[in-house]
């Protein structure tokens, strides 16, 4: 039997199947001699998906080694992850080894795309060779994150409940279910002994990613930036931190404002602790809904709308060039950082290419 | 609405919630319930977080406390009295769509007309539900909200899980949020990429709102053909001058180019001219999306009005419909639970209206109507009852 193809997609559950059937212990894996190769190339999947591709071995040129270095890396990288724990990393990771994967999948035939597919659980529908059917609902739980206007459910086929799917299509979306299921099993609870024993390998991957996060962290939204705020907000902050009560279309501004720029729905309902009439629980109800079950739905209001209910504050001269405050934070932000750049020599990698922050226009 | 309208109408709603049987929700139990009462409505306080273990407690609920509006969740929780949303322990939500006469465009002002309008549009949701969705028969249950319009929930099960953003994924499908005509058309001319890709999914291209759009086109193509002035009608588009009118008219009499359009092959079409084409297929558009309130869609824990309740704005019955139920259906009508007993109120403003297949044209003052009348005025609060 074939079985190349646990060697390429290792995060399939036949894969896991195949390593537990092996019965290689942890401690064999992390120590023995005879898997260096496979914990180096463990680490190494980590550091080329933060780079930038993480490739995978020609199919053809896979031996009986180069399979297995290639099968028992993958729980290394699992542990390697575990052990840093870093969001950051574990999404990167998740995104590239799915990439790869789906570039693979394109070109794989479609008996192996309807398997694959039946391994995450996903009902596909032969019509043809390169035309498949899926079920709508299954097709928005694996799109629901792709902002491009093509992958919108009204811009499909669909047909009694159906969507119709190029085996291109059919490759990307299994690409969205790889990068959940990997990010979804992530991270594995160690000890921290176990940790301290891979230090090496540590080492070099954090060293890695310090290296990567410094490129975009002025430019990372998840750090928020308050000089950057427009004078609105910022006039919002001092009057809820002055204890006075915001009228709610001010409330709603300043909330989603900030959830939109990436704090947490915690980091906000502590904004609001001060609030005289603060009941945390109706906060955190108001807050959720603002941010939505999945993400930022709302969208802060535009100046114009800031203007009409008499929220517009402290207008400054970027305020009038533009016309909604998150341009105005994002301006300000890039601003600052040309001039910062000025002195340093930075680039700008926003390193967000997986933009699963939710927000959608 | 004075004390004593009020404990008139208690007395009233209390009487149909002994005599009228409940509908009750799939998996009731699992349910967070919430309640408006007569004396609070007012204020809209909504008594929320309650949950009911059997039938029997429910009714002994309704007809004691006699709530002006019944609610209950579209979500089933795992704790659905939990006081703290975050405790209830979501476990899906049913799929809901409100069809509000207030969100139609063009909207009358005469209540029986708002709901002919929105009663059309909520037969075309239909369609687009068991079309396109192909959602069965049993899974969509249609409700009359004894207000301005209708809801529609399905229970399927395929659909409990969906969040937020994939429930707007639906609505932007109905109101043709986002449509792109040129992945719709999948014209090569307008997608170099497809030229790669084959013409696979050609395959299926009547579906969806390729089909909807198509039949749009080729009766605006045969509606202008069939006209005495076709060559005006082609010629108002932008353009469009003579000669490509004629071109046009002469390849919808061409038998067989024809059919190809209609087997959805627009490629002669196109190579006339691209711009009419998507022209009339955004005034098809237009016509064929639908307004429906995308909020309460989006909210996988709203909570919606109880069918068989009393509506306490109208008086009326929050009515479950079938499909052929809903065509022949006269809310003014067929959602009246009270009789005709004589009835003294004081108008307080000037009142025209139709119920019940009567005409009513009320002044100010003390009158006497019919029960079923009375209440609907007493519930909206433009009168008071006199005894």
């Amino acid at each position: 039997m074939d079985q190349t193809y646990l060697a390429l997609y290792p995060f399939i559950p036949q894969a896991s199947e195949h390593v537990k059937g092996l019965g290689i212990s942890v401690d064999r894996l992390l120590e023995s001699r005879a898997f260096e190769s496979a914990r180096i190339r463990g680490k190494e999947r980590i550091i080329e998906a933060l780079e930038g591709t993480l490739t995978k071995p020609y199919p053809e040129t896979l031996d009986e080694t180069s399979f297995m270095i290639e099968l028992l890396s993958y729980p290394f990288s699992r542990i390697l992850l575990s052990c840093i724990d870093d969001n950051y990393l574990t999404r990167r990771y998740a995104l590239k080894e799915a990439e790869s994967s789906s570039t693979l999948l394109s070109q794989s035939d479609s008996q192996f795309l309807i398997e694959f597919s039946t391994e995450f659980g996903i009902n596909i529908k032969p019509v043809t060779s390169t035309l498949f059917l899926l079920h709508f609902t299954d097709y928005l739980h694996l799109s629901s994150n792709m902002k491009e206007l093509e992958w919108k459910l009204v811009n499909r086929k669909m047909d009694y409940g159906n969507v119709s799917l190029s085996q291109r299509d059919l490759a990307r979306l299994l690409q969205e279910a790889i990068k959940f299921k990997i990010q979804d099993s992530l991270p594995l609870e160690l000890s921290s002994e176990l940790c301290e024993q891979l230090e090496p390998y540590l080492k070099e991957i954090k060293a890695k990613l310090e290296e990567r996060k410094k490129n975009f962290e002025r430019i990372d939204t998840s750090e928020v930036d308050t000089d950057s705020f427009p004078p609105c907000v910022k006039y919002a902050i001092s009057q809820v931190k002055s204890g006075s009560n915001l009228p709610h279309s001010m409330r709603f501004a300043m909330t989603s404002f900030l959830l939109n720029i990436g704090m947490s729905v915690d980091e906000v309902v502590n904004m609001f602790n001060i609030s005289p009439d603060f009941d945390e629980e109706k906060t955190r109800y108001q807050i959720e809904h603002i941010a939505g079950a999945t993400g930022n739905t709302y969208k802060p209001p535009s100046c114009n709308t800031m203007k009409t209910y008499g929220n517009c504050f402290g207008e400054d001269k970027l305020c009038t060039k533009l016309s909604h405050p998150l341009t105005y934070y994002k301006r300000k932000q890039w601003l600052t950082s040309k001039q910062d750049s000025n002195q340093s020599e930075t680039k700008d990698e926003s390193g967000n290419e997986d933009s699963d922050d939710g927000i959608k226009e | 609405m004075d004390s004593r309208t009020r404990s008139y109408i208690k007395k009233k709603f209390k009487s149909y919630y002994n005599n009228f049987p409940l509908y009750l929700p799939h998996d009731f139990k699992d349910r967070e319930w919430g309640f408006i009462l007569l004396d609070e409505a007012f204020n809209a306080f909504m008594r929320r977080h309650k949950s009911f273990g059997s039938e029997g407690e429910l009714h002994e609920y309704l007809t004691s406390m006699i709530p002006a509006h019944c609610y209950y969740s579209v979500a089933y929780y795992k704790y659905p009295s939990a006081a703290n949303m975050s405790d209830k322990g979501w476990s899906g939500s049913d799929l809901i769509f409100d069809l509000d006469a207030d969100h139609l465009p063009n909207a009358p002002n005469n209540y029986s007309e708002m709901l002919d309008n929105v009663k059309v549009e909520t037969l075309r949701l239909y369609d687009f539900l068991t079309k396109d969705f192909g959602f069965s028969e049993d899974d969509i249950q249609i409700i009359f909200s004894g207000g301005r319009g209708y809801h529609i929930h399905i229970t399927e099960d395929n659909i409990k899980d969906l969040d937020s953003n994939q429930r707007r994924e639906v609505i932007d499908y109905l109101s043709a949020k986002g449509l792109n005509l040129s992945h719709l058309f999948h014209h090569k001319r307008f997608v170099p990429e497809l030229q790669k890709d084959g013409d696979d999914l050609d395959l299926n291209i009547n579906s969806g709102w390729r089909k909807r759009l198509n039949a749009y086109i080729i009766s605006y193509l045969q509606d202008s053909l069939d006209s005495s002035n076709a060559l005006e009608v082609l010629t108002s588009h932008k353009g469009i001058g003579e000669r490509k009118a004629s071109m046009i008219i002469d390849l919808c009499k061409d038998k067989k180019e024809l059919n190809k359009i209609k087997e959805g092959n627009f490629n002669s079409l196109f190579n006339i001219d691209k711009n009419l084409i998507l022209s009339i297929a955004e005034q098809g558009i237009e016509k064929i999306r639908l307004n429906i309130d995308e909020p309460v869609t989006a909210d996988i824990k709203r909570l919606i009005r109880l069918p068989g309740s009393l509506h306490g704005g109208s008086g009326l019955k929050v009515i479950p419909l079938t499909y052929s139920q809903l065509k022949d259906f006269n809310p003014l009508v067929d959602a009246i639970v009270f009789n005709e007993t004589p009835t003294l109120i004081n108008i307080q403003t000037e009142q025209k209206f139709e119920l019940n297949g009567m005409k009513f044209d009320l002044d100010v003052g003390i009158q006497e109507i019919p029960e079923f009348a009375a209440i609907y005025l007493m519930c909206r609060g433009v009168a008071e009852h006199e005894s």
